[in-house]
Formats: C-alpha cells, structure tokens, sequence
C-alpha cells in the first residue's frame, strides 16, 4: 500500500528530526536560550562526513564519529567563546550572537564549498530492503535506527548517568546545582558540545541519503524548533516523539496535498503550537 | 609648461575615443556558483570558444558566419569582450547584475540568463535602458511576451517544446504505443510553471490526458512523495521539468521506490546537465531528453566545433551550452552587420536578422525574429540514453538510432 | 552637537553632488532604503526591546501590492502603496495580539515563523505570482509610473520617507508613549506595575513600525521593478533589518542611520572587489561583526561612542 511507503519513509526521516532536535531542547530546557545556529551544526555535519569520504575513504561508522566529534568540538568552543558571556546580556544581544553565528556558519561554508549540491560518493551502503512490499533503501534505513538509537542513547545518558542527572540539576535549578558542587558553566558546555555533536551526526547519517548544499542548515534550523516547540521544551523524549510526528506529517502533507504545500502545514502546525500551546506535548510550561 | 600640460590633457580626453573602434563589450549573466553551476560554466567555456572563432580566423569553419575572418569586419575588425556575471540563479541578483553591466561597465549588448527566472528579470532592464539583450537559452513565454522591442530569443520556447511533444507521442499512438495519460513534474519558478502550462494546453487540444501535475520547489533535498504520487496514478510518461540535483534525485529516488514508467522525458536543463550522465547512467537507460544540438559526422562543422569545445573543457558540448554559443553567434552575425555600436543600429540589425540553416551550429530552421523577438524558426529533436551517451532518435528523417520503448532503466 | 542636525541633513542632500555617478548613486539608495527599513524594525524593535526577526512579512506585503496593482488592472504602482500600508496594519494587529503574549526568545521565534509561513504560502498563490514573483513596468508610460533610468530621483525620494520616519520617531521619542516604549523594555513586569498599558502599547508600536516598514517594501518594488518571495519576504530581509539597527544601536533615534552607513558601503565594497564570489563574503562579514556585537557591544555603535567620546573629549581639553 502506498500509503504505508508514505508513513514509513515520513518515520525514517522523522527519526533523524528527532536525533538533532534533542539536542536543541537540551540547551533549551537547561538555558532558555535558543540557538539558531542549529540547522548549520547539521549542515556542517554533512560536510564532515564528505570531507572524511573524500580524503580517508572512511565508511559511514567512520564519518559519524568524525561528525560526531567535530560537532561536539565547535559546540563546546561556540559555548565559552560566545554564548557563556552573551547569556548574561541584553535580549537583542543574546539573539543576534546565534543569528550572527547562523550567517557566518552558513556563509563561511558557501565560501569554502560553494553553493552546489553535492552528495556522498556511493558509499558502502547500498540497496534496498523489502518488507511485505513496503521498500527502504539501506541507508534510510540504517539513518533512521541509527538516529533512534542515538535518541534514546542521550535519553539514558541523561537519566541515567551521573554525569546526566549532574546536566539535569543545572536545568532545574541552577543555583540549588551550585550548592551541591556542580559547576554549571561546565555542565553547560558539556549541553552544548551534546547537543551540537547530535546535529553533526544527524547530518552525516542525513548525508547519505541525501544531496545538500549550504543553504539546507535553514530549513533543519526551522524544522527543530518545530520539533522542540511540540515535544515541549527540555524534553528529550517529546523530542523523540515529536521528530516522528513531525516528519510524518511533513510526507503525509506532500503526498496528500503537493510537495509545496508540507512546509505550510508544518510551519502552520508551529505558529499554532506557539500561540496555543507553547509548552508542547511534554515540556515543562 | 602649460602647452605640455594642455597637449597631455588633450591626449588624456581624447584616447577614450580612439580605443572605441577596438572592442564591443557583452555582458554575459550566467549562474557560475549554485544549483545550475554546472550548466553556467559549460555555457561560459561555450561562449568563450564562439568569441574565439569570432576574433580570430578560423577558415575551416567557414559555413559560420564570421569565422573567417578576424574580429567584426564590418566594425574595423573590431573585437569582442566579454563580460561574464555569475547571478547564481536568484533573480533579484540578475538584475542588480544587470543594471550594473549596462550603467557601470557600460557593454553594448548583453546574453543570458539561463534560468528563466533570472532572464525575466534582466531582460526588464535592458529594455529600460534601451540595451539589446539576447536570451540563447530560457524557455518560459513570458520572456518574450511582454511586448518588449529590446528583447530576442533565438533559442524554442515553451509552447514548441510542448507542441514537439505532442507531435512525438502522436508518432508513438501510431506505432501501437500506448499513451493514455501522462504526468508531469515540474519545479515551481517561472521555467517549469512555463514549460508545464505550455503541455497541459498542447494535451489539452491533442486529447492527451494529465494525470497529475506535480509542482515541486527545486530546494527540497527529498522527492519521495513525488515518486509515490507518481506511482498511485500510473502515467504511461513521466515528463520531468527540473534542474540539475533535482534530476538525479529523481532517478535514484524511482530506483529506491521501484517505480519505472514505461518512459521518462527530461525537458532538457537537468538531464542535459555535465554530470547527469556520470551520476544516473546505470540506473536511466532509454531515458528521453530534447536536444537541438548533433555532433554529427567527422569533418562537419559541428564535429570541429565540439573538438573545439572538447580541448578546452574535456567534454563534447551538450545541448544547452550549444544554444547558448548558437544565441552568442547570432548576437555577434548582428553587431557585424550594425556596423556600430549605437544601440539602435544592433537592435535593428537583430530585427533583420536571417540566418539559413547551413549557418548554424544548431539544428534550428533558420534565425528569424517575429516581432516579439521570438526566433519562429528555432526547434528541437528528442534524444534518448543508450550506455553513456544520448542519440538522436526522432524525428525520424533525422534520427541515428532506434528508439527503445519501453525504457530500461535499471534492467537489463 | 547642535550643529550636527543641520550637518547630516546637508550631507544627505548633496551627496548625490558630491560623489556622482551610477556607481555612488546606488549605494546612496541602498543606504536610504536600509536606513528607512532599519529604522521602521527600531520603533517596535528597538525602543520596546520586541526583537522581530519577521519584520520581513511587512516589508513583503507593502513590496507586493504595489506590483499587484500594476499587474491586475494596469494601475501605477504608486497607487497600491496605501493599501499596502493597510494590510501591514491589519497584520500586525493579527500577528501582535497572540504572538506578545510570548516572552523573548519564543517571541522572536514566532515571528520568524509567521514570516516563513507567509513566504511560502506566497510562493504557491498564482494571484501573486507564485514563485515566479511580479514585475513591474519595465518602460513607465508616464512618469507616474517611476521608472527612472537614472538613481537620482529614487534617492530624493527616499531620503524624503527617511526624514518622515525620523521625524516620527523623535516624536514618540519624546512623547509618553516613547516613555512607556522604554519602560517595557526595561521590564514589562515592573512598567505594569507603574500602570503602563503594555499590551496596548506594544500593539501601537508595531503597528506603528509595520506601516513603515511596508512603506520600506514599497519603495523597493517601485524602484527595482521585481519582487518574489525570497525578495520580498526572504528571512534575509529581516536579519538586516535587525543588523542594521542594532549595529548602530538600536532603540536610539539615529542608529539604524549609522548602521547603514557602516553596512551598506561595506556590502558595496566586498561585491566588488569579489564579484559573483562576493555575496558570499559579503554575509560572512555580516555574521562576524553581529556575533563580535553581541558578544562585546551589544548598545551597537551608539553606545561605543557614548563610552570613547568623554575620554576624547577629555584628552583633546587636557592638551
């Protein structure tokens, strides 16, 4: 039935929404601040895992560490050199440092691999699977349980862990987290480095099966902060929960009313959300 | 002192007017960098090789008109310079690009844009300024339809395009195919709404059916939802109406969902892009494209001339980029015969223009400009992908290899 | 600095004098058009501390009507900018009323929204163009129509919806309402408190700010002669906006005049040292001086000047 290939295709890319809106409503939850840079620590995932293609041959574990880790690197670095002191700021000042960080990001990448899409060079994986007449290709497949896999990876670390629960006194209450020891401006960074290396990697595994160019990192940026805004914010699991929402309803709107039209009915769905609903399905209000 | 300085002076004023006579400026707007990048330089490596034959004697071309000799004979052998602006495909940028050619790089005739979007927009300030413009490869109608006496086209138009379509799928009713209804899948600026409206009212008066229109936006990385509309209705022919990524995406995207229709027709842009070939070949065979470009046989002059284009880029020359050096000619043949560079004189010439087949690199009918600056003599073959190549394959009297249908695809 | 009012408005007047030509007269252009944009975004943006990053849907609507005018029934462009200006109010009010009830960064967030949900729509409405956008007369029939070949009477007329714009806002400046503006930057809880009407007052400002914001778009259809979504809607257009204000310093009367100044010659200048390769420059500027801003100047440069001024004052008295 076609309609399943919709469905499952929508849950397929949904997971990889959720991989990297979890690390959004991470810094979200603990900070309150947005980042709007987020779509362009995706973007520059993608580029990651075609550099490692490119000049180590790596395969796709290769190049998700690398994604992985090199995200976690800028995130950490975005975190002390910029976003620590502009917390502390005006509004306009705190909005504008992630603005700016979006365009130089975005601008700084057109520079240096121009504004052609360019996808991976046939990777090792390859393929299509057939389950009861529903396909997937391989590297959609592999995306997507990868991505819930890592999802629900940074949910236990959260909960889990002591590390995790550190993390999580500093979002609940920051002061309370000081006097137990905790140093939050560490624990910050540390939210950063996950969230940004979660973009990273979701973008490497988006890489796989998709062209990109510079200018995607717009459209991820848009698509967490739907994601976030309906899982609700400091939520790792409604992130999870939404991302599959979210790309189901984005492949269920294209293919019922027109590939024009899914944005429309997703942004729609988030300026609702926003002026009715803002805490989402499981955030805190 | 003074009688230096005023000589000096005199001297300073007056070389602006003794180098007029040396070189005529086009500006040319292209998208080098972007989506279309590929297409860009190819046509920038096919006007640079048509402005090569221009200034310099080329006597082995000599069916093209100014070949033979030397830069413009008609204007002291005065050379051509060109001016090329990379507008990236946004239309906005295309037409800051083209005020700037004309106001402060002051060229004298201007070619491009490649995306019709970016054509319309341009060929809007050249016709403000009164500064001819020659459009050698944009499809949509409105480019030519806005009653603008500054604007040609020598290259076919959406509506020949459609009409070429049509008459082909009456040859294939004729020859027992079965074409009870088509598709077509078009990204949403003004070259594929163009190009779609132009079929759906040929089918129209044809009784060909549309099964579905599918308007797309060229920037979104994923088409599964297209494959899958395609894939409910069944169509007997997909025709694809999309620029380079997309069309890969395309191909790859049906061979993911399994789904082939017994033939796909690329309007060219896309499927004719340099790396079409390299990236889809293995899983597109016996898909169809429109091309109005032949190498033709060894010793003719195409076949020089793709030697030509082939030493410099490494490539045969592909149909786009052949359009646009057969417009870049046109525009040279024209500026030769005004014998100035006065803007009215080259409009005029334009106008009068009248080029036989045998002059031209294309398989055009002839260059002739109605009115609108449309040339009513431009038009096109189909071409088809056997191995890593396209051929010629209709019309018939034309053709140079047989047409397979159904098409393969992936299958052997 | 009393002399220096009547300075700027003598500059501004003869520049076109002083530096002639195509080439400077673009630039001046550019800079009014910035200049008026970023000044409209400052009213709500600046003095009320509402940071709209969506101020683009404004800008869009009052781009777009003029060239619907022309195009559905021939009329001169000029002639839709009232309505444009009256969609913008109708707008503001529409979006202000459930997206102020929103603090910050979600506030900023819903207005980038808004904004990219209008532009797409815009692009699959036929009416409007779709994504194909709208021309305007590319030859006017009579000079109502303002299609000028040359930038000279684009820039005076410009520079006279600038003066209006800056006239208005030393009024509100000056008014109770600038004073309640301020307070509710400082602190809506607090300016509640001293009985400021808060909603009613964010609500004026950006229905004050849309109307010449739209104003804004207007003169920029006119001029170029073009609009489409991305043109007219493109969440670029608002990012400059902000920039542009907030790099002079926003919620003061001459900020955004000096933003422009400082970011229009700039764009010019990378464009044309880098041609086609230069756009991309361009904005990595752009996101290095924002993130440099916020990091270190957050007042923009009005503020920089207020700290450095006394200390040049005093050096220059002492010698």
């Amino acid at each position: 039935m076609l309609l399943v290939q919709v469905i499952v295709g929508g849950l397929l890319l949904g997971a990889i929404y959720a991989l990297f809106s979890s690390g959004l409503t991470l810094i979200w939850g603990m900070m309150n601040f947005i980042n709007f840079a987020h779509g362009e620590f995706v973007m520059l995932g993608m580029y990651v895992a075609l550099l490692v293609v490119v000049w180590l041959g790596g395969g796709p574990a290769a190049f998700g560490f690398a994604a992985a880790f090199a995200l976690f690197v800028l995130g950490v670095i975005v975190y002390i050199s910029l976003i620590r002191h502009v917390m502390r700021g005006p509004m306009l000042a705190q909005i504008l440092s992630t603005f700016g960080l979006a365009l130089l990001l975005r601008y700084t990448a057109f520079w240096i691999f121009s504004a052609n899409f360019v996808s991976l060079p046939q990777v090792s994986l390859s393929g299509t699977v057939n389950v009861a007449g529903i396909l997937m290709p391989v590297p959609q497949l592999v995306a997507g349980i990868a991505a819930i896999a890592l999802t629900l990876a940074l949910h236990l670390l959260l909960t889990r862990t002591t590390v995790g629960s550190q993390l999580l006194a500093v979002a609940e209450d920051r002061n309370a987290a000081m006097l137990m020891g905790i140093r939050p401006d560490r624990m910050q960074a540390l939210a950063w480095g996950l969230a940004a290396g979660s973009a990273g990697i979701a973008g490497a595994l988006m890489a796989m099966s998709y062209p990109w160019s510079p200018s995607v990192g717009e459209t991820f940026g848009l698509t967490a902060f739907v994601v976030v805004t309906l899982g609700g914010f400091g939520s790792v699991p409604g992130a999870m929960y939404a991302g599959l929402i979210i790309g189901l309803i984005q492949a269920l709107s294209a293919y019922w009313f027109g590939p024009i039209y899914k944005d429309i009915v997703v942004y729609a769905l988030f300026a609702a959300l926003l002026w009715l609903r803002p805490q989402g399905l499981m955030g805190k209000a | 002192m003074t009688a230096a300085a005023l000589a000096v002076a005199a001297i300073l004023m007056s070389t602006p007017s003794a180098k007029a006579a040396g070189t005529v400026k086009i500006g040319i707007l292209w998208p080098l960098t972007g989506n279309a990048a590929a297409a860009g330089q190819a046509s920038k490596a096919a006007a640079e090789v048509a402005a090569d034959i221009v200034n310099n004697k080329h006597p082995e071309l000599a069916d093209l008109p100014l070949a033979a000799t030397e830069g413009l004979p008609n204007q002291g052998g005065a050379k051509l310079e060109l001016i090329f602006v990379d507008h990236q495909g946004n239309p906005s940028l295309a037409q800051q690009l083209a005020t700037r050619l004309i106001t402060q790089d002051a060229v004298h005739v201007l070619l491009g844009a490649y995306q019709s979007s970016c054509s319309f927009t341009a060929t809007a300030v050249a016709e403000r300024h009164g500064i001819p413009f020659m459009v050698g490869d944009s499809a949509a109608l409105n480019i030519t339809g806005r009653g603008f006496k500054w604007v040609f086209r020598s290259t076919p138009i959406a509506s020949d395009y459609a009409a070429t379509y049509m008459r082909f799928f009456d040859d294939m009713k004729k020859a027992g195919k079965r074409i009870a209804s088509i598709a077509v899948v078009t990204e949403n600026t003004d070259y594929g709404t163009s190009v779609a409206d132009s079929i759906e009212a040929a089918a129209k008066k044809n009784n060909v059916a549309v099964a579905i229109r599918i308007p797309y936006s060229a920037s979104s990385p994923d088409v599964s939802a297209q494959v899958l509309q395609l894939k409910e209705k069944q169509p007997d022919v997909v025709i694809f109406i999309s620029y380079t990524s997309d069309s890969i995406l395309y191909m790859k995207t049906m061979k993911n969902l399994d789904y082939m229709p017994p033939m796909v027709i690329g309007d060219d842009t896309g499927f004719s892009d340099p790396s079409f070939i390299p990236a889809v070949a293995d899983i597109a065979q016996g898909a169809m494209n429109r091309s109005a470009w032949d190498i033709g046989k060894p010793g003719s002059t195409t076949y020089k001339i793709n030697e030509m284009y082939k030493a410099k880029t490494g490539r045969d020359l592909d149909d786009t980029s052949g359009r646009n050096m057969q417009g870049f000619l046109v525009l040279a043949d024209a500026l030769n015969r005004a014998g100035s560079t006065e803007p009215e004189k080259i409009r005029d010439a334009l106008a009068k223009t009248d080029l036989k087949p045998e002059q031209l690199m294309m398989g055009y009918n002839g260059v002739k400009f109605d009115d609108t600056g449309q040339n009513i003599l431009a038009s096109t073959y189909l071409i088809q992908l056997k191995d890593k190549q396209y051929q010629l394959v209709w019309p018939d009297k034309a053709a140079a290899a047989k047409l397979d249908w159904p098409m393969k695809g992936w299958k052997q | 600095m009393k002399w220096s009012l009547p300075a700027l408005a003598a500059l501004l007047l003869f520049y076109p004098f002083i530096l002639t030509g195509p080439f400077y007269w673009d630039i001046g252009v550019a800079f009014l058009l910035a200049a008026i944009s970023a000044s409209a975004w400052n009213i709500v943006g600046g003095y009320a501390g509402q940071v709209s990053v969506g101020h683009s849907m404004f800008f869009g609507v009052g781009a777009y009507t003029p060239l619907l005018f022309y195009h559905l029934w021939g009329l001169p462009p000029v002639a839709g900018v009232p309505a444009g200006m009256l969609v913008s109010l109708v707008l503001a009010v529409a979006i202000g009323m459930p997206t102020f009830r929103l603090q910050g960064h979600y506030f900023s967030m819903a207005t980038i929204a808004v904004a990219e949900l209008i532009r797409i729509f815009v692009g699959t409405w036929d009416l409007v163009g779709a994504a194909i956008g709208l021309q305007g007369p590319a030859v006017g029939r009579a000079w109502w129509d303002l299609t000028f070949r040359s930038e000279l009477p684009y820039y005076y007329i410009f520079l006279a919806v600038l003066a209006v714009v800056l006239y208005t806002t030393f009024e509100v400046e000056r008014s109770r309402f600038g004073y309640y503006l301020r307070a509710i930057k400082a602190g809506e809880r607090a300016a509640r408190s001293l009985g400021v009407p808060v909603r009613a007052t964010k609500l004026k400002a950006l229905m004050l700010s849309a109307v010449f914001t739209s104003v804004a778009g207007s003169l920029y259809s006119i001029k170029t002669g073009f609009i489409d979504p991305e043109s007219g809607f493109g969440i670029l257009v608002s990012v400059q906006m902000v920039i542009i204000a907030a790099l002079g310093g926003a919620g003061t009367l001459f900020g955004p005049l000096i933003g422009a100044l400082l970011l229009v010659p700039l764009q010019t200048a990378t464009n044309t040292w880098f041609g086609g390769g230069g756009s991309g420059l361009t904005y990595i500027l752009y996101g290095g001086i924002i993130v440099l801003l916020a990091r270190f100047e957050p007042g923009g440069m009005h503020e920089w000047w207020q700290r450095v001024a006394p200390r040049l004052m005093r050096r220059s008295h002492a010698a």
